[in-house]
């Protein structure tokens, strides 16, 4: 069954437009000009239920924009999506209630407060009976190894302990989709490396679906088994991580795809190129 | 939809009481911030008790009932700040793309925000407010009528500020006029109305609505008109009304924001 289904989404910003100086910002006032910025053009594409989907691109490619779309924090301008067979922009509360969200550079949690304290609060945010979010709690602060830190407030920890807290906050009403947005950002390696195996336990225990944006090569080689890749809006790649390769090098004309060396992180570089925008992968 | 109000009103209670609790973290800090609220407040009252020494009345107003006046503004403003404060920083979090953590929770987004923070000083405007009601003396039926316009108070301060905020999804840099107008009805709530005529006077009653805060709820905590309460409460309801609609047609306009951000 299709966890997310997504047909010619699109979304456009309206942005003020201001030449330099003094000048500029009085004539902006007595001419307002306004940029129409096409962040999502026409993307289409379907998930599984249990799949785990890396969803990537240069800045400003439009992943986290499809997130927030998907998430029902932005309303499309045109096309359809459902998860889990829900529309995010007529159902968003019931939605809610199913999806989980990790926003990598913004935090959810309340940093005055302890890990158990918040994760009490998004218990009563799902309607969690304080029984039902105690043994949630108990068990999710295992499986992540919370129990050194779970009485501290939140500005004490470090980030790697509060990108874990942030993972389980949103894992306490057990939601079958999972968005991930750079999740190991700022992390060192042993502690995304930590991140990514919870994440894979997760997947393989509760069968939850993870969609992830990422610039990180090593996140989306360990927990992906299929990759888009999103340029200026578009959705400019489409495959299974097991065929990338073999596809890449044949479009490059090589037939033994076995004897040739080329890493993830080429075959992205490369694609980023060939869209005519490079980033930091 | 009872259980899902219950429910709402459970987060709703945990966010103030988690509000609450950050801070009381400094004992020191919370009980000052709230006794200097009531001294700033009792201090702007002694130009009123030296003005009245000099004439018996202004604009139509004794001592007695500019007490109330000042009681009623500051009660409403107090409740107002402890349950809603977060909607008098709205444009900001609609500029700063800060409402995505509220848009991804299964709860009332509205509600949810503007619960989301309190204002503890608040607290002692709130005392404030109920202790000069009290000191003037209303009697019961005066002081359960000064109890039910706090709250309907509260409603239009509060309806008023998510209304300017709420047009933050449309004109850019709202939060300048959104903190303005907040804070010029609540000068004009500490004035007798009878200072003000003609169109400042329409104004001052129908669209800065302090007229419906607080001049209304005096004269009839004085002299009760059964006709202006339903004027009152079907004011508060329409404004409310209006500011909920403005708010959630903005909505969807809402373009959110890749800032760093942390939930303090």
């Amino acid at each position: 069954m299709q966890a997310i289904r997504v047909e010619n989404l699109s979304k456009t910003f309206r942005v003020k437009k201001k030449e330099k100086g003094m000048a500029g910002s009085i004539k902006a006032i007595l001419h307002p000009q306004t940029e129409k910025i096409q962040a999502v053009n026409g993307v289409s594409f379907q998930v599984e239920e249990g799949e785990m989907l890396a969803f990537i691109g240069p800045n400003g490619a439009g992943k986290s924009t499809t997130i927030k779309m998907l998430t029902g924090i932005l309303y499309p301008d045109g096309g359809r999506v459902e998860v889990l067979g829900i529309d995010p922009t007529k159902k968003r509360k019931q939605l809610a209630y199913q999806i989980g969200t990790v926003f990598g550079q913004k935090e959810q949690l309340w940093t005055h407060l302890t890990p158990y304290d918040n994760f009490r609060f998004f218990g009563a945010i799902y309607d969690l009976s304080e029984r039902e979010a105690e043994v949630r709690i108990e068990e999710l602060a295992k499986r992540f190894e919370l129990g050194t830190f779970i009485d501290t407030p939140v500005r004490n920890l470090s980030l790697g302990q509060r990108i874990r807290c942030e993972i389980v906050a949103s894992l306490i009403h057990k939601p079958k989709v999972l968005f991930l947005d750079e999740p190991t950002i700022g992390l060192d390696p042993v502690v995304k490396e930590n991140i990514r195996s919870l994440i894979m336990q997760m997947n393989r225990e509760e069968h939850t679906t993870i969609f992830l944006t990422s610039h990180d090569v090593g996140d989306i080689e360990k927990l992906c088994r299929r990759i888009i890749i999103v340029n200026a809006g578009q959705i400019v790649l489409d495959d299974s991580m097991k065929k990338l390769k073999e596809h890449y090098l044949q479009g490059k004309g090589v037939e033994d795809s076995a004897a040739s060396d080329v890493s993830l992180e080429d075959i992205i570089m490369d694609v980023y190129k060939a869209e005519g925008r490079t980033a930091a992968v | 939809m009872l259980t899902a109000v219950k429910n709402q009103l459970r987060v709703c209670l945990l966010s103030l009481k988690y509000n609450i609790m950050r801070e009381m973290v400094n004992k020191v800090t919370f009980l000052t911030n709230v006794c200097f609220m009531v001294l700033n407040n009792a201090a702007l009252l002694v130009q009123w008790f030296i003005l009245f020494r000099l004439r018996e009345d202004v604009g139509g107003y004794t001592l007695r009932e500019i007490m109330l006046l000042w009681g009623l503004t500051a009660a409403s403003f107090g409740l107002s700040h402890i349950l809603f404060a977060r909607v008098f920083s709205l444009s900001e979090l609609i500029i700063k793309g800060k409402l995505d953590a509220y848009l991804v929770q299964p709860k009332n987004v509205l509600v949810s925000v503007i619960t989301s923070s309190t204002d503890i000083s608040a607290i002692g405007d709130l005392l404030y407010g109920v202790a000069l009601a009290c000191a003037c003396s209303p009697g019961i039926g005066g002081f359960f009528l000064f109890l039910l316009f706090t709250v309907t108070g509260t409603i239009v301060f509060t309806a008023f500020a998510l209304l300017i905020g709420s047009l933050s999804f449309w004109f850019l840099r709202m939060d300048m006029l959104e903190n303005q107008a907040v804070m010029g009805m609540i000068s004009f709530a500490t004035y007798p109305d009878g200072i003000f005529q003609g169109i400042s006077r329409f104004l001052l009653y129908y669209i800065i609505p302090v007229g419906m805060a607080v001049w209304h709820p005096v004269h009839m905590i004085n002299s009760f008109h059964a006709g202006t309460l339903f004027t009152v409460l079907g004011y508060a309801l329409l404004l409310l009304t209006a500011a909920v609609c403005v708010f959630y047609r903005g909505l969807r306009k809402y373009s959110s924001g890749n800032l760093m951000t942390a939930r303090m």
